[in-house]
């Protein structure tokens, strides 16, 4: 029997693929998030060593490619360190260290661009270090870097593609299936492109609300 | 568990070979992706409206679609239409079309950085309107982005490694080769991570000269 004609239950394979991408993306993106803010603030902190390994390890991730950071952890962990790792580990270590990478350096230049003198002021007015980072430098370093970050999140969920390759069943894997299955690459591909874009343009869309309520403080509120 | 790179030495050659096909690549695509970035920017600060929506319409999809999708949509795609093309072909164009995207928003800031006031003293000087975009619009769009469009381009060459999936040979394709006859994956992929990182740092460099050696006459407004 040879199913070469689009079925019903393809949609269903669709929303599934689609489903395992957003979600990888969703959590990758967390942990990610919460991962390159816990560096920065190493780095905020002057940590010895750490927040040097740090920046290199950020600039070893940012400038090698994704595909190459999976097969290393898919394919190189497993040989090396003689641990198993599934695909879906590969993936969400892999993407979640990726993420962090750019979160890092979007961080550091978000602190970086708060005032040195805000921070002296309020060293002199007895706040703690933490108070400082807390209070001054945190909420300013984000409505600096809530912009950047939307770009990276959009650009992080086209990234996702690639674990496709080693072989989780996502949006690009069931586009692929469906391709040799139905051998109609121009309507496959374009609905693919089409869910991948709507995401993106989601993701786009609720980045630049988010934007606009934490700037709101230097918003013009009229007089 | 030892990192032992001894084993990779035989197949160094091969690797050679891998990298040399990534170079040629990388240099067609950026040579592509440059043009049809400049063409595009030129297009979405046109003073005709429909331009401008089409321009924006190419950007908006092929920055938001991710690559591994339109590689895919043109290796099956084409060959459905009657366009038979080699990997290496589909590659250099699906990377030509992606990077243009990306790196006309590069230029076009570079177009709505220039001062009106050159391109009246330009119009008034009864130049035609083709000379004023070569002459005048383009050198001083390109110069001062030169170092958004090396973002740009160093992206280019990560995304390059993407190739592999269409069974292109380059880097990380003789890599997943070297790595399977050598049953080495973590030595293979941690070499071709640091390979790529090495690369994509010299290029960066390589364009912070450019960047300099072009703005040399004003380097205090710029810089």
């Amino acid at each position: 029997m040879r199913y070469t004609e689009f079925t019903s239950y393809d949609l269903i394979l669709l929303a599934q693929g689609l489903g395992v991408s957003v979600g990888l993306f969703l959590a990758t993106s967390a942990i990610g998030l919460a991962l390159g803010t816990l560096w920065a603030v190493a780095r905020f902190y002057r940590v010895p060593v750490l927040s040097q390994a740090l920046t290199l390890l950020a600039e070893l991730l940012k400038n090698s490619p994704v595909l190459v950071q999976l097969f290393l952890v898919f394919f190189g962990l497993p040989a090396f360190a003689r641990i198993n790792v599934t695909p879906v580990e590969a993936a969400l270590i892999t993407l979640s260290l990726n993420t962090a990478a750019f979160v890092f350096v979007i961080a550091v230049s978000g602190i970086e661009a708060v005032g040195r003198d805000q921070i002296e002021a309020a060293r002199v007015f007895g706040l703690t270090r933490w108070q400082v980072l807390r209070r001054v430098v945190g909420p300013q370093a984000v409505a600096f870097g809530i912009g950047p970050l939307i770009a990276l999140l959009v650009n992080q969920l086209q990234v996702t593609s690639l674990i496709s390759v080693i072989g989780i069943t996502d949006l690009t894997k069931v586009g692929n299936i469906l391709n040799l299955r139905t051998l109609k690459p121009f309507v496959v591909w374009s609905v693919v492109g089409l869910l991948y874009y709507g995401a993106a343009k989601l993701v786009a869309h609720l980045g630049a609300r988010l934007e606009t309520r934490l700037r709101a403080y230097n918003s013009w509120r009229g007089l | 568990m030892q990192l032992d790179l001894s084993v990779l030495l035989p197949h160094a050659d091969v690797l050679w070979r891998g990298a040399f096909l990534s170079a040629e690549v990388c240099v067609l695509a950026i040579v592509g992706s440059t043009v049809l970035g400049a063409l595009i920017a030129i297009a979405r600060t046109a003073s005709s409206r429909w331009l401008r929506a089409l321009a924006y319409a190419y950007v908006d999809l092929f920055r938001n679609v991710p690559f591994l999708v339109q590689l895919f949509f043109l290796y099956y795609g084409l060959p459905e239409i009657g366009i038979y093309i080699d990997a290496f072909t589909t590659g250099v164009v699906a990377l030509s079309i992606s990077g243009g995207a990306f790196a006309s928003d590069a230029i076009r800031s570079g177009i709505l950085a220039i001062e009106p006031g050159i391109l009246e003293a330009a119009e008034v000087s009864g130049l035609p309107r083709r000379v004023i975009f070569t002459r005048i619009v383009l050198p001083i769009a390109l110069r001062t982005s030169v170092r958004p469009l090396g973002s740009v381009l160093v992206n280019l060459i990560l995304t390059s490694s993407i190739l592999s999936a269409i069974t292109l040979n380059e880097l990380t394709g003789t890599g997943r080769i070297v790595a399977s006859d050598t049953f080495r994956p973590f030595e293979v992929y941690a070499v071709l991570l640091v390979a790529y990182a090495a690369l994509t740092w010299a290029v960066s460099a390589g364009v912070n000269l450019l960047h300099r050696r072009l703005n040399r006459g004003m380097a205090q407004d710029v810089a």
